[in-house]
């Protein structure tokens, strides 16, 4: 009787044991590592992407490519940026990318007085190299080191001929630009224009909008009031193309016209594959994020001083929605 | 001072060792807890120092601008001073994860320092558009410099996220450890005391049993406690005792069994002296008219008929009064000398007697009427039946240790069976004996007055005569047996 109640005692203090020991190597032994503790590493260049357009399928592309390259260069690289076109926001994150002293910004080009005086005076004045990426804004006005991105004008001529192939020589297009034209828009705008002039028998006609929403619907509806025997839509700006195609199936039927943009809309793709689009003109935002980074990096390290103040040109090339 | 102590010792060094230990491990936890806590708070602090800092220099630059006073300027300095040492303690803050925020936060601050400077300089240069412009940037700056230390901040949070997490979940445990502790300790110190009490209590268990088999009165069992402690001395000690009591108990036997044998040569004295009264129904009527007798022959000139009335006389007187006491060997020597003339004026030249006595031992002790029944029995049985009679030897040999008594005749000697009844003491004399004391009686009388059988011999063969040898030892064994005849 005696034995069994030792044994039994024995065995409880055995399981004891091993609780106890199990607890007390939770409570003592923490699996979280403290991250590293290091000096700021003044030598590493450190380098910023701002766009306005965060976490859209394009801009995400450039930042991939760009922080592939940055690991690649071994410099440091972070994407900022504004959230659907906040353009305050967006200046902001400028002011502080040239405040917090970064060695290069790469930014998305804006065509607007607060972000060219920003470029201009402050970055200059504190020697950031700035390249635009994307969408470009004249060196003179910006002071830019260089732009990286598609040939704007030529982007607008291939989607002109697109529309000519597909559309032929004769026909009514509603062209939808912007009413603060950005420097890319005009060029892509002056590109269309350039192939168009060329048919006499193709009619545009030219409207503009703000970006917003309610404003693209607005417009979209009086061009159809007045062009009601339309052909072709072009919207200049990718971001408004979502809101027009919206608008114009709620009329009639979207497929019978001939509609084109550019990719660098957030629905661009989207829509594309959903037919409603006929073409787009595809960048290299991939191409674009990793020359930047390429040539700030160049540019800082004396390997190519000036860079070529006009550009360095990545390929396009138009999609169509047959070929999805 | 062995291990009783020793073991209380232990269990308390043992209660002590996990008392120790547990405060060490809970003071430790603490400590760490502490440090951890410390540490998170610190970080927060500092960064809060920065933004609260910052708003501390734009204010006193607002003042300055408004007031160029030398008492605002230095307290933009002191403000200053402490957002320069507020950025280095940022420094210390560093890691891999937040290392490019952390870099610009401090670059943010390097920044701010530089726009107020400027702003004070035009200030002092009198351009107050481009001082307010700095002013206004600089402004600008520490909101963007408190924006960014939230962001900093809400980073911290992310990347310290399991540890917050870690030490909710150790706090938690720790109440758990707790609890198995306290069960752990309380199980442990269970066994513990149970081995304890049971190394003390088991030994005092097993010698309390052997008391109690020893109080029953068995001497025999042997008392052993298995430990190593004050118990097992006392346990040894006790079984010491108890092997003692079994001597003694032994040697109050052996002394009852003397004692009893005692006894038995009080009534074979007795009987002897039974024996000789009826034989001689009034020895002193008969000593005394023996007496007459002799004077009576000297008288009517028989001198030798009056001589061997002496002899009879003497013998008689001495068999009255020797029977039972120790004698010396001279005293026996008369007594037999005085019989053997008694019957050599019986047997005359039947009977041949010859002395060989060695007179140093003369005075040792020996029973009395010892020698002359075997004499006796010589002669009744070696001269007696012989027609041309025989011889009779005595001899006194001195030994180192004892002293020979010879008694040889050239008789018909004995058989095999008869030596072995005398010396088993069986054989019952009947007649013949003028004292009435037999060859057995003496034998038994020697063995207890001498306290070893190995006293007498007896060599014989069938027609060849009979040798009987006394080997007395000089110093008698066995001291109480002496006195205890006497002590009547």
């Amino acid at each position: 009787m005696r034995k069994i109640g030792i044994i039994i005692l024995c065995f409880v203090f055995a399981i004891l044991s091993y609780f106890t020991f199990v607890s007390a190597e939770k409570v003592f032994n923490s699996d979280f590592q403290p991250p590293q503790t290091s000096a700021p590493n003044e030598e590493q260049y450190r380098l910023v992407l701002i766009t306005q357009e965060l976490e859209t399928p394009f801009w995400d592309k450039v930042g991939e490519g760009a922080i592939k390259q940055a690991q690649k260069e071994g410099v440091s690289l972070e994407v900022w940026g504004s959230y659907g076109n906040n353009q305050d926001d967006f200046l902001k994150k400028i002011e502080i990318a040239i405040h917090s002293k970064m060695d290069g910004i790469i930014v998305q080009g804006l065509d607007t007085e607060e972000f060219k005086s920003l470029t201009k005076v402050k970055s200059a004045s504190s020697g950031i190299p700035i390249i635009t990426v994307a969408n470009d804004v004249p060196v003179e006005e910006s002071l830019r080191k260089t732009y990286v991105g598609s040939d704007q004008i030529l982007a607008g001529k291939m989607i002109a001929k697109q529309l000519i192939a597909d559309m032929g020589p004769s026909g009514k297009v509603i062209i939808l630009g912007e009413s603060e034209q950005e420097y890319h828009q005009r060029q892509r705008l002056q590109g269309i224009q350039d192939v168009l002039k060329g048919y006499p028998n193709v009619e545009t006609l030219y409207a503009e909008t703000t970006d917003t929403k309610e404003q693209v619907i607005a417009a979209t509806q009086d061009l159809l009031n007045q062009l009601p025997d339309v052909d072709a839509f072009i919207a200049v700006n990718a971001n408004n193309a979502g809101a027009m195609i919206q608008e114009i199936g709620r009329r009639s039927q979207v497929e019978p016209y001939h509609i084109y943009t550019f990719d660098d809309g957030p629905e661009s793709l989207s829509l594309l594959t959903q037919g409603k689009l006929d073409g787009m003109i595809e960048q290299s935002p991939e191409k674009m994020g990793e020359l930047s980074v390429n040539l700030v990096m160049k540019y800082l390290t004396d390997v190519t001083v000036p860079l070529n103040m006009d550009g360095y040109l990545t390929d396009i090339r138009i999609v169509k929605a047959t070929e999805m | 001072m062995n291990t009783i102590q020793k073991k209380i010792w232990m269990l308390a060094t043992v209660v002590l060792f996990i008392m120790v230990s547990i405060w060490l491990a809970f003071t430790y936890y603490n400590q760490k807890t502490q440090n951890q806590y410390n540490d998170i708070l610190q970080r927060y602090l500092i960064m809060n120092e920065v933004t609260s800092s910052s708003q501390k220099v734009i204010t006193d630059l607002n003042n300055y601008l408004l007031n160029p006073s030398l008492a605002n300027l230095e307290q933009i300095n002191v403000s200053q001073e402490k957002i320069r040492y507020a950025k280095y303690e940022v420094y210390n803050l560093v890691n891999e994860e937040n290392e490019f925020a952390l870099t610009n936060y401090i670059n943010l601050i390097d920044s701010f320092i530089e726009t107020t400077n400027r702003s004070l300089m035009f200030q002092s240069e009198a351009e107050i558009e481009a001082s307010a412009k700095e002013f206004s940037e600089a402004t600008r700056i520490s909101k963007y410099i408190s924006e960014m230390t939230l962001t900093v901040i809400d980073s911290e949070l992310k990347t310290y996220d399991v540890l917050y997490r870690g030490i909710i979940e150790q706090s938690v445990e720790f109440k758990k450890l707790g609890v198995w502790l306290l069960l752990l300790i309380i199980v442990s110190l269970l066994l513990l005391t149970y081995w304890f009490s049971l190394t003390i209590t088991r030994p005092v268990h097993q010698l309390t049993k052997a008391a109690n088999e020893l109080s029953k009165g068995r001497f025999d069992m042997q008392i052993k406690v298995e430990s190593n402690d004050e118990i097992a001395f006392l346990a040894k000690t006790f079984d010491h005792m108890r092997i003692n009591i079994n001597n003694l108990i032994s040697e109050i036997q052996q002394k009852a069994q003397l004692e009893h044998e005692l006894q038995q040569n009080k009534l074979l004295l007795k009987e002897s002296q039974l024996r000789s009264l009826q034989s001689q129904i009034n020895p002193h009527f008969l000593f005394n008219t023996l007496n007459t007798l002799s004077k009576k022959a000297y008288l009517e000139g028989a001198e030798e008929t009056s001589d061997l009335l002496v002899s009879v006389a003497g013998l008689l007187r001495y068999n009255l009064k020797r029977l039972d006491r120790s004698v010396t060997l001279y005293e026996e020597v008369i007594v037999l000398q005085q019989y053997m003339e008694i019957q050599k004026a019986r047997f005359t030249d039947r009977l041949e007697f010859h002395m060989d006595i060695d007179e140093s031992c003369l005075q040792m002790q020996i029973p009395g009427l010892t020698l002359q029944p075997i004499v006796e029995n010589a002669v009744i049985h070696a001269i007696e039946p012989e027609e041309d009679g025989g011889s009779i030897w005595f001899r006194v040999i001195d030994g180192v240790e004892r002293v020979t008594i010879e008694i040889e005749d050239d008789g018909v000697g004995m058989t095999e069976d008869k030596i072995k009844q005398i010396l088993e003491e069986r054989l019952v004399e009947t007649e013949g004996h003028s004292t009435g004391i037999g060859f057995s009686n003496v034998v038994k009388r020697l063995r207890l007055f001498y306290g070893y059988d190995d006293v007498i011999h007896i060599e014989s063969s069938e027609g060849r005569g009979t040798k009987v040898v006394l080997k007395l030892p000089k110093v008698r064994r066995i001291e109480n047996n002496e006195k205890a005849p006497d002590r009547r």
